[in-house]
């Protein structure tokens, strides 16, 4: 153990009461029918919450990394409708690493930037080109960023919505990932700090999600053993019901399965390397997900397969968001190898050591 | 309910260290045929060294001759000694729960001549709880303590006693005044008795294998004298459900399978591996992680003073899953037809975890019993 890394308490609770006051059920199923929640962000943006981590030097509201998770995780628990994530541990993060002003509003990024798209540098000016699939609200955002690789450096573009052409494209929670064509769009030169990367910004991009997925079931466990409680059959509660207890139980062991492992890579990763954790987490957290949506599901009954009722905006982001970053094959690939070559005498004490065992 | 994340200080990472040192000296890798989790061999022996280094009933107090350490510390020893497929069968039980018992509602004459002796490795026990017609609804126990000067006579049956027949006591769950309507709990208490007692006998009844672990243990007038008496009468069952509590939760509950996904790791190495073999790795050290952090948590909870019965429950109830899963995942993904005398020490151990493993869900507290106690306990939404 170094030293204790710990949540900035006033962190979580003003972030719960912001989100139980300003997204419910029915803020929520509006921003899914219009494809943005003005209300909801201008609300999230004015405490400064999106840019918690990123230096106020650089334009960012200060604090750590694990401060910005658990905004994160509280995002995913209230199911809030907004770009946090893109804005500020990724798009934010990439911009500050590379010099780059921060925009007052909505940073969106490029999930697979270097992949999709080509870009050739002349001078101080980068040039890209290509189609971008499934980029997070690309539509309400002020900044796209772009983080690629030309003449083996890292490139971090920062590109006004407006140069590009944007087509509304959703995942399964109704959350804008838009299709964006970029078309010789010309932006200046900026290069990556060391140590930011595309391999580093997939692992930021995975631990976003395991925050927001760690949320996510937590808020589904509590609101089943709370609508289990509630609804009587057979002249009791539900709950009351073994076989409905199995399910119960099941989804409060993933709940907190999936903050434990979100939770203890956010620690790590703001201490520093944390490449196991972070890929260990977004497979847990992926399983967990898969896991407890059906058990939750099953639970609920009819009840939970209705528009009317909250559950679906958790078990639609979940299954969006198990796919983002990584899926589980990805993920157990990558940890596979590891495990594999550091051979049987090590297996143990990598899983007690994580990262830390690997150097 | 709320497993919060821990991770081990500097003191704690070189007692990790000294465990490590110690079994890779005692029992080499790849040298020793691994058992697979608490159901190991009994090798009093190793117990006994085990003991020297003070890691036999190591969070006693140091007047009853334990060492005065943490549920962590405990816990560091215990998960290194099953990953290792160590010998620890012959101390197993009184480590884990039976010294907390005597510890907690013991007299100070059963303290004085029980710890020490549990601390120096020396003692076996098994657990007196299941009987015939008590399983699951444990209290319902019917086996009858009655009345006698200075003492009780016991008559009736215990079943599923796993080591009576090589163990030295056992603590056992008895009636000690007749089942009012309504409150089964009452009435119950807990016994020290000596299991060569005269009038106790004890048959096997041979585990799906072949093997020896279960027995019956019948009652025919056997004397207990009041001074074997654990806390107060009547009090049993409550006694009982804390001692539960210390059973679950913890590294035997995940473990198990361990040292077989090892092994397969040390008979792969140098070949190619399929890349579904190596995403199963993935997938294993990933949730292993995961797992252990949480069971860590509940040990460190315990430290705080606090009795983690809902978060043990959950965690013995998704653990024992967790190692029945790990065991179709390799069946499903390595084409071998294995069986126990194969020359692969992997195919062994995989052919041993696959018969005995249905037990995992079961024993101690069968996994629907786990999920009533933990569903009682959740929280739904705040309000």
């Amino acid at each position: 153990m170094t030293e204790d890394i710990l949540v900035d308490p006033l962190v979580t609770e003003t972030a719960h009461r912001l989100f139980s006051e300003i997204c419910d059920h029915e803020s929520i199923q509006a921003a899914e029918a219009k494809g943005q929640a003005p209300e909801i962000w201008d609300a999230f943006a004015e405490t400064g919450f999106p840019w918690i981590s990123i230096d106020e030097d650089a334009g960012g509201s200060g604090g750590s990394l694990l401060d910005a998770l658990e905004v994160l995780r509280l995002v995913g628990y209230h199911a809030a409708p907004i770009p946090a994530a893109e804005t500020g541990i990724l798009g934010g993060w990439l911009l500050a690493s590379s010099g780059q002003e921060l925009p007052d509003g909505i940073t969106t990024v490029v999930p697979n930037g270097g992949e999709a798209l080509t870009g050739s540098a002349a001078g101080t000016e980068v040039t890209i080109s290509g189609r971008a699939l499934r980029v997070p609200w690309a539509r309400v955002a002020q900044r796209i960023v772009v983080p690629l690789v030309i003449e083996e450096q890292t490139v971090i573009a920062s590109v006004d919505g407006a140069q590009c052409d944007i087509e509304p494209m959703t995942n399964m929670a109704g959350e804008p990932r838009d299709t964006v064509t970029f078309e010789n769009v010309r932006v200046p030169l900026a290069l990556a700090a060391p140590g930011v990367d595309l391999e580093a910004f997939r692992f930021r991009g995975a631990l976003s999600r395991a925050a927001l997925m760690a949320g996510a079931i937590e808020k589904m466990s509590q609101l089943t053993v709370s609508y289990t409680n509630d609804r009587v059959q057979f002249g009791r509660p539900v709950a009351k019901f073994q076989a409905v207890q199995q399910h119960l139980v099941w989804g409060a062991q993933d709940a907190a399965l999936a903050r434990m492992v979100a939770e203890t890579a956010a620690r790590e990763a703001t201490r520093g390397v944390a490449q196991f954790e972070i890929a260990a987490a977004k497979l847990v957290a992926n399983q967990a997900a898969a896991r407890a949506t059906k058990a939750c599901h099953q639970a609920h009954g009819a009840m939970g397969m209705t528009q009317e009722y909250p559950l679906h905006h958790l078990s639609r982001r979940l299954w969006s968001w198990r796919k983002e970053y990584g899926g589980d094959a990805e993920w157990s690939k990558w940890l596979g190898k590891i495990a594999v070559s550091q051979g049987a005498d090590r297996l143990y004490p990598l899983i007690t050591g994580g990262s830390a065992a690997l150097n | 309910m709320r497993f919060t994340p821990t991770e081990l200080t500097e003191a704690e990472l070189h007692l990790q260290r000294e465990v490590r040192e110690f079994l890779s000296e005692e029992l080499p890798p790849g040298s020793h045929e691994p058992c697979l989790g608490m159901a190991a061999r009994k090798d009093k022996d190793f117990s006994l060294k085990m003991a020297a280094r003070g890691w036999v009933g190591m969070a006693l107090p140091k007047e009853w001759g334990g060492s005065d350490r943490t549920a962590v510390d405990r816990f560091i020893v215990v998960e290194e000694m099953l990953r290792w497929g160590a010998p620890v069968g012959h101390h197993w039980v009184a480590d884990r729960q039976t010294g907390n018992v005597i510890l907690k509602f013991g007299t100070e004459e059963q303290r004085e001549r029980f710890l020490p002796a549990i601390c120096r490795g020396e003692l076996g026990f098994s657990i007196g709880m299941s009987e015939p017609d008590s399983g699951s609804d444990l209290a319902s126990v019917s086996t009858k303590a009655e009345r006698a000067s200075d003492g009780w006579i016991i008559n009736g049956t215990k079943i599923w006693t796993s080591g009576a027949h090589e163990n030295d006591w056992f603590v056992c769950l008895l009636r000690t005044s007749p089942m009012e309507d309504g409150n089964k709990h009452a009435g119950l208490s807990q016994l020290l008795i000596d299991l060569k007692s005269p009038g106790l006998e004890i048959s096997p009844i041979p585990f799906l294998d072949g093997s020896h672990h279960f027995n019956e243990v019948t009652f025919n007038e056997v004397f207990v004298p009041d001074t074997n008496v654990v806390g107060d009468l009547g009090m049993g069952w409550h006694q009982n459900t804390t001692e539960m509590a210390y059973e679950r939760g913890g590294p035997d509950r995940w473990l198990s399978p361990f040292s077989t996904v090892e092994q397969l790791l040390r008979e792969a190495q140098g070949t190619d591996l399929e890349d579904t073999v190596t995403e199963l790795f993935g997938e294993l050290v990933a949730r292993w992680w995961g797992v252990r952090n949480l069971s860590l948590s509940v040990a460190r909870l315990i430290d705080t003073g606090e009795a983690p019965s809902v978060e043990s429950s959950l965690v013995k109830e998704m653990g024992t899953r967790y190692e029945q899963e790990v065991v179709e995942k390799l069946v499903h993904l390595i084409d071998l037809e294995y069986s126990p005398d194969s020359d692969s020490l992997f195919e062994r151990l995989l052919a041993q975890c696959v018969v005995t493993f249905p037990g995992n869900t079961i024993r101690g507290g069968t996994i629907e019993i786990l999920r009533s106690v933990a569903s009682k306990g959740l929280k739904g939404l705040p309000t």
